[in-house]
């Protein structure tokens, strides 16, 4: 699934009523394609962001949402006649309730070719732990 | 991929006449044959052309992809871009929730619509979007045309 136009009256991909949480909701906005994988002690998300900068990027956790907002620099065209127009520079907006309790403090995120990677750890108690069962 | 013509710019909130517009070029191109079968289409990505008195420009969305690994040629008028979006994932041990980001190789076609010089070709990529300048030749140059007074 490549980036999609949503409004944001669009009840889709805004879970839990995320914007009275995050602020002023843009008008429109993309929606970022996006993976995301368990290991044993991590959660990790990669969002497909072409065109962002770091500083135009602003990620958030509160309440157990992860809210991934980014501004481009400014409207990126190539001047001159467009001939084919296949995709828009515009905002990035995407929220999702995670699951349980991560070490917050800890979440990285980091950008690199158009792709933001964000790695949640779990925190201790998440962890899966095997459990040595006794012989007597 | 077919080209897909140029409508201006779509207004989010789309009226329901672009749909209708949108909904008969798809069925003009699945009869007249030029669309790929449903659900086999390959992943290729985004393109803007335009084109300026001078050059023409190609700005292609690659998210994910190391620029250095991408093959961009130009034969005659046509620009071809190859390349490949790897999959950073499919480890062990990786349980997946969510997959809608696509990968893999990719080769997109097109016919430039002017003549390039192309040994003057100029490629950058940042942040995920690849710029590429083709400076037209000198025939191919809009010329102004002065008129001659009477």
């Amino acid at each position: 699934m490549a980036k999609t136009l949503t409004t944001n009256t669009d009840p889709v991909n805004v879970p839990v009523h995320a914007e009275s949480r995050t602020g002023e909701l843009p008008e429109c906005y993309f929606v970022p394609a996006t993976d995301i994988y368990e290991t044993a002690d991590e959660l990790v998300l990669l969002a497909d962001l072409p065109g962002i900068k770091p500083d135009g990027l602003n990620v958030t956790v509160e309440d157990n949402i992860l809210t991934l907002r980014a501004t481009p620099a400014q409207a990126e065209k190539a001047p001159g006649e467009p001939l084919l127009e296949e995709f828009a520079a515009g905002e990035y907006y995407r929220a999702f309730q995670l699951p349980a309790d991560f070490e917050t403090a800890k979440i990285q995120a980091s950008l690199r070719h158009g792709v933001l990677t964000i790695r949640l750890p779990k925190s201790e108690r998440m962890k899966p732990r095997r459990i040595t069962v006794k012989v007597e | 991929m077919a080209l897909i013509p140029f409508r201006g710019r779509t207004m989010p909130g789309a009226t329901l006449d672009t749909l209708r517009e949108q909904m008969n070029d798809l069925l003009n191109r699945f009869w007249s044959g030029a669309a790929e079968p449903f659900g086999l289409a390959e992943w290729a990505p985004a393109l803007d052309v335009s084109e300026t008195d001078d050059a023409v420009l190609v700005d292609v969305e690659i998210p994910g992809i190391d620029p250095s690994t991408l093959d961009i040629s130009v034969a005659g008028d046509i620009l071809t871009l190859r390349g490949e979006k790897p999959n950073e994932g499919g480890g062990h041990g990786r349980n997946y929730h969510r997959v809608e980001r696509r990968y893999g190789s990719f080769t997109r076609s097109l016919t430039l619509p002017a003549s390039v010089d192309a040994d003057k070709v100029e490629a950058k990529a940042r942040f995920g979007v690849l710029s590429i300048r083709l400076p037209k030749r000198e025939e191919s140059k809009a010329r102004r045309v002065e008129i001659a007074p009477g």
